[in-house]
This record gives structure tokens, C-alpha cells and sequence, in this order.
């Protein structure tokens, strides 16, 4: 039985992490939901955190582990500003539609 | 069949499986589409986890994982794509957010498989902890009310996506590049085992560590071989502290300036003044504006 398994190999990990990355990224473009485009950039740091990881241990090398540390510092700090952005947002136009600020496209 | 070809149907069929999922009035196809979806991703496992030979042998980047391992991987990985794939489908932005927490869960259960204890405890603090009850906080606070007798509808901004169809075309094309690049073809050996690799044993890393705090080497290898300090293992806490200050103090700095800077930034955004004119009145009128231009659409 274990003769037929492949062993697990950094692809698998790169395979799931990139997968993740890929529906994060959809969701961003497709959803007109301010605050859930924001959870799908959250979504992409996973995918590439989990790439990260599977490196650090396919090199052994903690650095890949290290980096994860400084995703996770981005992401808080992202999420802070999104956030207050997105109340601000709410509070002048009453909605969450990204399509109620289009005219900023210019 | 080759290994590309395999991964390009795979991406395909994951592609319109999303797209019938996608969010849109009275779409009756999304139980289809999760149906296709499970099916590709089960039939791509299965290609990948036995030597069906459809999928090259990647003896070369194998991990040096125990064997009994694999099933983890796969159960969280399932629970994992699942999940996201629910976050970019759900009406409700509650429910998306905590579909996402699903993800953070199984993103830590793959950190344990691969041995990062730490980044799996911290990933479970920080997000599903600190960042996804910020979200939660945001989500009550800016939640439009619900137009009167529609109540189990939400804003027509979450019933219907944008493009979903060009979307996932382009994000299922760049992951059949991913793919395609990190699985590995025997003719294009793009990641090899790198020979040096190896990950530094218990004495090399409290060597290491002992001689930069100013010991002689030889003082510090008798050290480093002494019971007191072979009895314990380094677990994975260390070496990730280790590395972290030893060998970045400045990306340290730079995360503690951005931290600051972003909590300035917030307390700005949070007390800035919006002028009467151009707060939005009353939210309720805006439900109905926005009824209204729905209506005129339809």
C-alpha cells in the first residue's frame, strides 16, 4: 500500500497554497462587498504563508518561518487601516458597493 | 497522458465549476458546480497521491515526511480549498468570515504537518483570534439594514458578482502556470533537493548560538555536547527565535515602524471629521436608492 503512495513532496504544499492564492485573488475581483474583498486579500496571505512554510522545510532553512512572521505583522497592519477605511467609506455613503465610489477611477 | 495536459483539465474544470457557483439571483446550478468541483479535486488528488503514473514521481522534492503524515495533509487541504471556496461564494459577509476562520484552522493543521508548531499557534492567535474579531467588529458596525419584507435577502451588491466569468478565467489560467511550474518534469528539473539542504541538528544550532555570545569555539562545542544541553531538544520556538534575531534585527526595526505608522494612520482615519454635507443622511433611504436603481436595472 505505502509502495503505491507518493510521499508527500513540496508540490503538494505549493499545489494547495497557490490554489488558495488563485480563489483569493477571484474573490477580490468578483465581490462588490468592501469588507469581504478584504477577507480575500487575508486569503491570498494564507496561500503564500503556506508556500513560505513548505520552502523553509524543503530547504531546511527556519528563514521561510521567519517571514511568515513579518506576513503576519503586514496583514495586522493591513487590516487595521482597511478597516477604519472601510467604516469611514460606510459612514459617507451609506453602503459597502465598491461600485458606489467608481467615480474615483477617474 | 502528461503531467501538464492533466493539470490544465483539472484547471478548466475547476474554473466552471466556480463560475456556476458564483453568486447570482436564483442560481440553481451552485450544487452542480460544488458537485464538479469536488469531483476535480478529488480525481486531481488521486492522480497526485498514487503512482497512476499519470503525475511524474517528484522523489526529488519530497519533504522527508513520515508516511503517516499524507492523510493529514490531505484532510486539511480538503477542508482548507473548501472553505475559501465558500468564503468568495457566501451571500452573507458574517458567514464568509467565519468560513475564513475554517481556513486559518486548516492552514495551521498544514503548518503542523510540516513541523511549524509556532507559525500554526501564531497564525491561529492572529488571525482567527485578533484580525477575524476586527472583521467581525467592522462587519456589525457597517451592515446596510435590510429593505422591509426582503429581510432574508442581502444588499444586491452581495447577490450578484462582478464578471465572475472573466475572473475566473484569468485566476484558473495563472494557476495552470503555478501548477505547471511547482510540479516537477523529469525533463525540466525546476526544484531539485538543493544537496546542502538540511535541517541543522540540535548541537549545531546551540553551537552557534553559544559561540556568538562570545565563547571560543572549542568552549562552546564541549558545551554544546554537554548532557545538560543534549538532554533537551531545540524545539521549534528556538530556532525560530534564533533566526528571527539573530540574523534579521533590522527587518525587526522596520516591522516595529510599520506597526507604529499603521496605528497612527488608524487613529487619524478614526477621528477624521466628515462634514455634514457629505455624510451619508440616513441608511435606510440609501436601501431604498439602492432598490430602486435595482429595479431599473431589472
Amino acid at each position: 500500500m505505502n509502495e503505491m503512495l507518493t510521499p508527500l513532496g513540496l508540490s503538494h504544499f505549493l499545489m494547495t497554497g497557490s490554489i488558495l492564492f488563485v480563489l483569493g485573488l477571484i474573490g477580490f475581483v468578483t465581490r462588490r462587498n468592501l469588507i469581504v474583498m478584504f477577507l480575500c486579500t487575508e486569503m491570498m496571505f494564507q496561500g503564500v504563508a503556506l508556500a513560505l512554510v513548505a520552502f523553509a522545510k524543503f530547504h531546511g532553512n527556519v528563514t521561510g518561518q521567519t517571514f511568515v512572521i513579518f506576513v503576519l505583522t503586514i496583514a495586522a497592519a493591513e487590516a487595521a487601516l482597511a478597516l477604519g477605511l472601510v467604516v469611514m467609506l460606510f459612514r459617507r455613503r451609506g453602503t459597502l458597493d465598491v461600485e458606489a465610489w467608481q467615480t474615483m477611477s477617474g | 497522458m502528461s503531467t501538464p495536459l492533466l493539470l490544465y483539465i483539472a484547471s478548466v474544470l475547476g474554473a466552471i465549476a466556480l463560475v456556476l457557483m458564483m453568486p447570482r439571483p436564483g442560481n440553481r446550478l451552485a450544487p452542480l458546480g460544488a458537485l464538479l468541483g469536488a469531483a476535480t479535486l478529488g480525481g486531481c488528488w488521486l492522480a497526485v497521491a498514487f503512482n497512476t503514473g499519470l503525475i511524474h514521481d517528484f522523489s526529488a522534492n519530497t519533504l522527508g515526511l513520515p508516511a503517516t503524515t499524507f492523510i493529514y495533509f490531505y484532510i486539511f487541504s480538503a477542508i482548507a480549498i473548501a472553505a475559501a471556496v465558500r468564503v468568495i461564494t457566501h451571500r452573507r459577509p458574517v458567514y464568509s468570515a467565519l468560513w475564513f476562520i475554517m481556513v486559518v484552522l486548516a492552514g495551521a493543521g498544514m503548518f503542523l504537518v510540516l513541523s511549524a508548531d509556532f507559525m500554526a499557534f501564531a497564525m491561529i492567535i492572529i488571525y482567527g483570534g485578533a484580525i477575524l474579531v476586527t472583521y467581525m467588529f467592522v462587519i456589525m458596525l457597517a451592515s446596510q439594514p435590510l429593505e422591509p419584507g426582503q429581510e432574508d435577502q442581502a444588499p444586491a451588491y452581495d447577490r450578484f458578482g462582478r464578471d465572475p466569468l472573466w475572473a475566473c478565467v484569468a485566476g484558473f489560467l495563472l494557476l495552470a502556470v503555478l501548477l505547471t511550474v511547482s510540479f516537477d518534469n523529469p525533463d525540466r528539473p525546476t526544484m531539485l533537493a538543493n544537496p546542502d539542504a538540511k535541517m541543522a541538528s540540535d548541537a549545531e544550532v546551540l553551537r552557534d548560538t553559544l559561540t556568538g555570545r562570545g565563547l571560543d569555539a572549542e568552549n562552546s562545542d564541549e558545551l554544546a555536547s554537554s548532557p545538560q544541553f543534549t538532554a533537551d531538544r531545540v524545539s521549534n520556538v528556538e530556532r525560530v527565535g534564533l533566526d528571527l534575531f539573530n540574523k534579521h534585527p533590522l527587518a525587526i526595526e522596520l516591522a516595529g515602524v510599520i506597526l507604529l505608522v499603521s496605528l497612527i494612520g488608524a487613529v487619524v482615519i478614526a477621528k477624521t471629521h466628515i462634514p455634514p454635507g457629505e455624510q451619508h443622511p440616513d441608511p435606510e433611504s440609501a436601501a431604498a436608492k439602492a432598490a430602486q436603481t435595482q429595479g431599473g436595472a431589472a
